[in-house]
């Protein structure tokens, strides 16, 4: 009997977990977040508050097997800009705190980023899991390697545990609606002047197949999740028929503000995307992981646009 | 001379001897047209000239252009279509590479190493062609972010600054390997854009035996930069990080550098083609790691293009203030904003073999070959210096 414990399940991946870990046999899934799920769980949902300690208590009385830890978004335009301290960094520190007094446990999960990396002009142009980069951070991409760090002192602390760190390139698709996504598919993207980004990017439905690749199969280590191939920004913005819009930095800013109302605002992490670009080594997640993206970069950016042609 | 001009066609002599205003000349048969253009051209030879590449190779820039293009379209058949079709159904209509399936942007060649041009040819001709499968994005990017049509539409725009502008006169190119992984080392020259890396990639495409790609690595000012930065990118350079060159030299490209650094740009005009510090000879470290020789090139006429009046420290304060990143303590403030038509040369020097692969390259080794390099291109252009009668 596998006791999987989901957090950060009412966000887009998380849902679409919690749904197919509950149509498993033999499987009890508990899923934790601070806001309400938009769709109705048949499991075990828990509303969390600000108390981390409270949250630590019922990952304590829950007693899973299996932990799947979601919760590393930014969610700052919903909370404000104290939410990736508050509950990024404290919540990650609560959760491993409750790990370590689990007996049972024997796979932790951990949803990254590859906003660990930053991006900058010194980045090399294809980032590797092992390489440190000299970017300079935003309280986020901080926020995460913190995260990121305490995972590997746990690793030290429990060596009977299998931690995998899934580092995510950016999920976009046709119904996610974080904020990157719903940025790509407005009318007239607003695009920063003079620059033109590589992007390595992961189709929404992938992101959920590899959260559950990795539960079927728990192999300790960091690994980079991304689709072959990356594009440039404008050729992104061409192939969806979208209007590049270059507007020089403080315009760029002005429309960030104006675009905040309807969740299409771009925060400091992404608008340094936006400048700069990331695109990562993917070896590891194909060969070490065994895990095979089902769409490349260019497909997956018709599929985010609702263009991709019907398969013969 | 005579048997020169006998290979002329009527018309080319006819126009010659316009040139040198030839009287009754369009009255004359092709023996006659032969005769007093040779007659008139031994009387306007002057006397006695250094033997410097005043043109180089016998040849205009225009044909220098043809004979390059000519010799790029031999590298594709154009009888052929190319058979690649994107998901959405849009049918490839270049064509291909020789003894190939398919066009040079997909799959037809390796983009990263080879610069053979998709559209068979460059000119302004191909580029409805080029732009429409730009705008489909129907062809891949290579890791570092070469985007082929881009570098091929930069590569033809470069050409007119290349045989035009420049006049390059690149020698020695056979030293530069047809194939497998080397690092093309040169002199840097004091200009505010990087016009030797530029003409060294496109001496190595329009010139070598084979058109390989150069991959420049350069500071990371370039990637800051607007427009420029994507450009700098899709063109095949890229920030001079160890990863990005490694990649490159494990992959079996050629990896150009310039191991001046920000010194070889920023330096007085009194110091024009004088070499300055090799760094710590980071280059000779990447490929004693990768065991890729090292093609020593001297560059001479890029000190000429922007001459420095003098260094400014205020400048680079300024430089600072936008860049704080960038380690620069004196700014060259130049004479002029707009290129002079300097007639450049270039010089690949024999390779010199590091050996085999090694992860722990030697220190004092590294330091001894790097100082060999900068031996052999501070000779080189003292050579070429002293054989040089003019600078335009």
């Amino acid at each position: 009997m596998d006791r999987i414990l989901v957090t950060g399940a009412s966000s887009w991946v998380g849902e679409r977990l919690v749904r197919s870990l509950e149509s498993r046999a033999d499987t009890e899934v508990f899923s934790v977040d601070e806001i309400e799920p938009s769709i109705g769980f048949a499991s075990d949902f828990y509303l969390s508050s600000l108390d981390v300690l409270e949250f630590a208590e019922h990952v304590i009385a829950v007693r899973p097997t299996t932990v799947v830890h979601l919760q590393t978004l930014d969610r700052s335009a919903l909370f404000g800009a104290d939410h990736v301290q508050s509950s990024v960094v404290l919540g990650a520190q609560a959760l491993f705190g409750a790990i370590g007094r689990l007996r049972e446990i024997r796979t932790v999960i951990v949803k990254s980023d590859t906003a660990v990396y930053g991006s900058g002009p010194r980045n090399p142009s294809v980032v590797r899991e092992s390489t440190t980069t000299p970017a300079r951070l935003t309280a986020y991409e901080r926020g995460l390697r913190e995260v990121e760090s305490s995972v590997a002192q746990l690793e030290d602390e429990l060596p009977n545990v299998t931690f995998t760190v899934l580092r995510f390139n950016p999920i976009v698709g046709a119904t996610i609606g974080n904020s990157l996504s719903r940025y790509l598919r407005l009318p007239a993207v607003p695009t920063l002047l003079g620059s033109d980004p590589r992007l390595q990017l992961v189709h929404e439905d992938d992101a959920v197949r590899a959260l559950q690749h990795a539960i079927d199969h728990p192999k300790s280590g960091r690994f980079n999740i991304g689709s072959n191939g990356q594009l440039y920004l404008s050729r992104i913005l061409r192939l969806g028929k979208r209007i590049n819009q270059r507007l020089p930095a403080r315009q760029f800013r002005y429309a960030m503000a104006v675009l905040r109302p309807f969740g299409a605002s771009l925060p400091p992490h992404l608008v340094n995307l936006i400048k700069y670009g990331r695109v990562t080594d993917t070896r590891l997640m194909t060969q070490s992981l065994g895990f095979e993206p089902g769409l490349n970069c260019r497909s997956l950016v018709l599929a985010a646009y609702d263009r991709l042609p019907a398969q013969k | 001379m005579e048997e020169i001009l006998n290979r002329l066609g009527v018309q080319e002599l006819r126009s010659l001897a316009r040139a040198l205003r030839v009287r009754g000349r369009s009255s004359m048969s092709k023996a006659q047209l032969v005769e007093s253009v040779a007659a008139e051209l031994k009387a306007s030879e002057p006397p006695s000239r250094k033997t410097g590449a005043r043109r180089p190779s016998g040849m205009h820039g225009e044909e220098r252009r043809r004979s390059s293009r000519d010799r790029l379209g031999l590298l594709v058949d154009r009888e052929r279509v190319c058979n690649f079709v994107t998901i959405e159904g849009f049918a490839c209509g270049l064509p291909p590479v020789r003894d190939n399936e398919r066009c040079a942007l997909h799959g037809g060649t390796n983009i990263s190493d080879l610069a053979i041009p998709a559209a068979g040819a460059l000119g302004f001709h191909t580029w409805p062609a080029l732009i429409r499968h730009l705008q489909m994005a129907s062809y891949d990017i290579d890791a570092l972010g070469l985007d082929p049509v881009v570098a091929e539409i930069l590569w033809h725009l470069g050409n007119y600054l290349y045989f035009d502008y420049f006049r390059v006169d690149a020698q020695g190119l056979a030293n530069v390997p047809m194939e497998g992984a080397a690092v093309l080392a040169a002199n840097h020259g004091g200009a505010a854009i990087p016009y030797d890396a530029m003409m060294l990639q496109l001496a190595v495409a329009n010139d070598a035996p084979l058109p390989r790609r150069v991959r420049v690595i350069g500071t990371e000012i370039f990637n800051m930069v607007p427009t420029y930065s994507h450009l700098y990118r899709k063109s095949g350079a890229a920030y001079a990080a160890k990863e990005d060159a490694m990649w490159a030299l494990e992959n079996g490209h050629l990896l150009g550098v310039f191991p001046e650094g920000v010194q070889g740009f920023q330096k007085p005009g009194s110091e024009a083609y004088r070499l300055q510090r090799f760094g710590r000879g980071g280059f000779v470290k990447l490929a004693m790691r990768s065991g890729a020789p090292i093609v020593p090139v001297a560059v001479l006429g890029s000190e000429e293009v922007h001459p420095a009046l003098f260094t400014s420290k205020r400048l680079a304060q300024l430089v600072r203030i936008v860049f704080p990143q960038q380690r620069v303590d004196e700014m060259a403030v130049w004479l002029n904003p707009i290129p002079l038509p300097v007639r450049w040369q270039m010089r690949f020097l024999e390779p010199i073999e590091v050996g085999p692969a090694t992860d722990r390259p030697d220190r004092l080794t590294v330091l001894e070959t790097a100082e060999r390099v900068r031996g052999l291109v501070q000779a080189a252009l003292d050579t070429m210096l002293r054989e040089r009668s003019m600078i335009f």
